[in-house]
């Protein structure tokens, strides 16, 4: 069942596309994660599925009915926004029943809701403090409750965990994944951040600047079989090393690379950085180390090899090579994991 | 090069205590980095070394001498702060040059200075460009050489590579990774960033509400943390934590085929829990000698390709970090083993074996 399709959404700004015809459909149930840069049109998007603004072209549809011209408030879909946006002089519960006394819903209607939200969220002791009174991550977590608490059952989350604590994110990409589950509600969450994305998704849509969609599938396929080379590129992290290549007498050379791969003009070559395999300098391709950063259990190591740089990454265990700052290394990367794409497509 | 010794400092902001009676000596010559979330009393703690805050209690030593109420011009510091005050029509040579200037050196030993800090930013290409023209991450390098170049008693660094893009920040980084291998000086930085401390530091203060829970060489706080909040806080994820009871002569818990023989100083009462890495839970095969099963709910990708699985194991959940690849599928029986070396034991939070 799809939940939500949207068919050739457009909508510029200043004759800028900010969203330049994006079509999208959203399974019924999905955790669907939007991942794209900072400016690939996401927040766009989710102002004009909860009707903040108009598109000038495309439809949306919810559940199988057009909603493209319907006014906010008879829209079922509850909205997350990217700001905490918590009014300073009320209590989290007035904060989070806000919406619901707006609407004019019966008080002990409101009280069971609220119940209900402050529950999943572990929150229930903060209900008579005020916004100030809050860390960033409780904050959050009654921005989340205030927007869950809408009787939809389709909602979108504007990248609700951007500049709180790396250890705050992780803990709340749990809280998360478990309310989707609870609500039996279908998501549809915007984020930048790579890792985050893999984690929450069970469907992935890769979108690149001004809301072109690159691949939508689910994650662990968006991660081993990108489709160009910028969607490589923007999933995963580290980041993917792609080369500009050429083909020529049966090898496709990139950068100090060369695999014997049979073709004809120019490619672009990525491999990730777990498959750039470092080894005591040697025979072979030689690579100066400019950075070791320390992970705990794995290192992300930054290499110049004969004008290009490499990101490679190594586990920190014993009987792994560990390179280290300025040393000389051998790198080698095998045939089989890498990505050939058509030259200058996609970045 | 001095030690810094901070006795039993207390800063408090009304009722909120920022800093709570922190012992510590921050070893000479070294590059000591103040880890924790915000809020964690970091800045603060930093700033009364700076003299920028007074301490409601407690004395702090530069070098042998106490200057908990020196004003901050005379206790020998040099600063880098998140958005630097530079010499903006200045070019980068001369905003290095110029604090110099105000010292008793004579000019071959302010070239020598100049010339070396250009050397290691890899700036000398850009010595003569003016400051306005240059990017945040090559702008901040230029801050943090301009302080080490003076060579004061001192220098603190307040997270530096905020504001600074990232392909900036890996130059900066890697730039003040060779000032501090060449030049040893007593270092203080902060952050909140669990990766750039374990590759800066020599050693890592890990705070927490107004604590230090550890200070340690990087390695060791990640291996060996003396806290719960340690081995949460280090590690992408952090330690899995299972309840753990005494049963017999040993220590019992989801995970642990055998029981653990029960470490010498466990306290007879509080909440028992052992503490495994997600990298440390290895897959057998097959059900075995040593081994547990639980059933796989879902695998995820994680940083460098890892597969993260969650996998039930009667009514706890652990997360194990592979290798890399994982083909297993939901549901499946997974087989579990972890070294009893691996194993860390905490009653009520704190490390007893």
């Amino acid at each position: 069942m799809t939940a939500l399709r949207v068919s050739g959404l457009r909508k510029e700004y200043g004759g800028t596309p900010a969203l330049a015809d994006l079509s999208l459909e959203v399974k019924e149930g999905s955790f669907t994660v939007l991942l794209g840069p900072p400016k690939c049109g996401k927040s766009v998007l989710f102002r004009l599925l909860v009707g903040l603004e108009v598109p000038d072209a495309g439809t949306i549809e919810l559940a199988g009915k057009d909603i493209t011209g319907e006014p906010p408030r008879y829209r079922r879909i509850g909205y997350v926004p990217q700001s905490f946006a918590l009014y300073p002089h009320l209590s989290v519960r007035e904060n989070i029943a806000y919406p619901m006394r707006l609407a004019k819903a019966a008080a002990a209607d409101i009280d069971a809701q609220v119940a209900r939200a402050v529950d999943m969220l572990s929150i229930g002791h903060l209900l008579d403090k005020t916004p100030d009174q809050l860390s960033g991550g409780e904050k959050q977590r009654t921005a989340l409750a205030r927007g869950l608490l809408n009787q939809a059952d389709f909602f979108v989350l504007d990248d609700p965990l951007v500049g709180l604590d790396y250890k705050l994110r992780e803990r709340l990409v749990d809280d998360l994944k478990r309310l989707r589950a609870e609500l039996n509600a279908t998501f549809l969450y915007a984020t930048s951040d790579s890792i985050e994305a893999l984690r929450l998704a069970s469907e992935l849509a890769v979108l690149d600047d001004g809301g072109r969609l690159l691949q939508q599938t689910d994650p662990l396929a968006a991660y081993h079989q990108p489709e160009s080379a910028r969607a490589m590129e923007l999933v995963g992290f580290p980041r993917a090393n792609l080369l500009p290549g050429a083909y020529a007498d049966g090898k496709l050379r990139a950068g100090p690379l060369s695999f014997a791969l049979a073709g004809e003009g120019k490619a672009t070559v990525g491999f990730r950085p777990e498959d750039v395999k470092m080894t005591a300098a040697g025979d072979g391709i030689k690579a100066k180390v400019l950075l070791v950063e320390d992970l705990g259990s794995e290192m992300v190591v930054h290499l110049e090899a004969e004008g290009s740089s490499l990101l490679a990454t190594a586990l920190k265990e014993e009987g792994v090579f560990q390179p280290e700052l300025n040393a000389d290394v051998t790198v080698a990367v095998a045939a089989e994991d890498v990505r050939v794409f058509a030259a200058g497509a996609g970045s | 090069m001095a030690e810094i010794v901070i006795e039993k400092v207390t800063k408090r902001f009304e009722k909120f205590t920022a800093v709570d009676a922190v012992d510590i000596k921050f070893r000479s010559g070294e590059v000591s980095c103040l880890l924790g979330s915000s809020g964690c009393g970091k800045t603060t703690l930093m700033r009364m070394i700076a003299g920028l805050e007074t301490p409601t209690a407690g004395r702090i030593l530069i070098d042998g001498r106490d200057v908990t109420s020196l004003p901050t011009k005379h206790r020998n510091i040099g600063m880098v702060f998140q958005y630097p005050v530079m010499y903006q029509t200045l070019s980068v040579r001369e905003n290095i040059l110029e604090p110099l200037r105000r010292q008793k050196l004579d000019k071959a030993e302010r070239e020598r200075r100049v010339d070396q800090m250009l050397e290691l930013l890899d700036m000398r290409d850009l010595a003569n460009s003016y400051i306005d023209g240059l990017d945040a991450g090559q702008s901040q390098k230029v801050a943090v050489g301009r302080e080490v170049a003076r060579q004061t008693a001192v220098i603190l660094l307040d997270e530096p590579t905020t504001n600074v893009e990232l392909n900036a920040k890996i130059q900066l980084i890697r730039a003040f990774k060779e000032i501090t291998r060449e030049l040893k000086q007593t270092i203080i930085y902060v952050t909140h960033d669990q990766t750039e401390a374990m590759t800066l530091a020599d050693h890592i203060a890990l705070m927490q509400d107004g604590n230090i829970v550890q200070y340690d060489e990087p390695h060791e706080l990640y291996s060996h943390p003396t806290t719960t909040f340690g081995g949460w806080f280090l590690g992408n994820p952090g330690m899995n934590f299972l309840p753990a009871e005494r049963a017999g002569d040993g220590l019992a818990a989801p995970l642990l085929a055998q029981p653990l023989p029960v470490p010498a100083d466990l306290p007879a009462e509080g909440e028992l829990r052992i503490g495994v890495r997600p990298e440390q839970i290895k897959l057998a095969p097959a059900a075995e000698a040593g081994t547990v099963t639980g059933k796989l709910l879902e695998r995820s990708i994680n940083i460098a390709g890892r597969y993260l699985l969650k996998v039930q194991l009667g009514t706890s959940g652990v997360t194990v970090k592979m290798p890399g690849r994982y083909d297993g599928a939901p549901g499946d029986d997974v087989h579990l083993a972890v070294k009893p070396a691996d194993v860390a034991v905490f009653a009520d939070g704190k490390r007893v074996g």
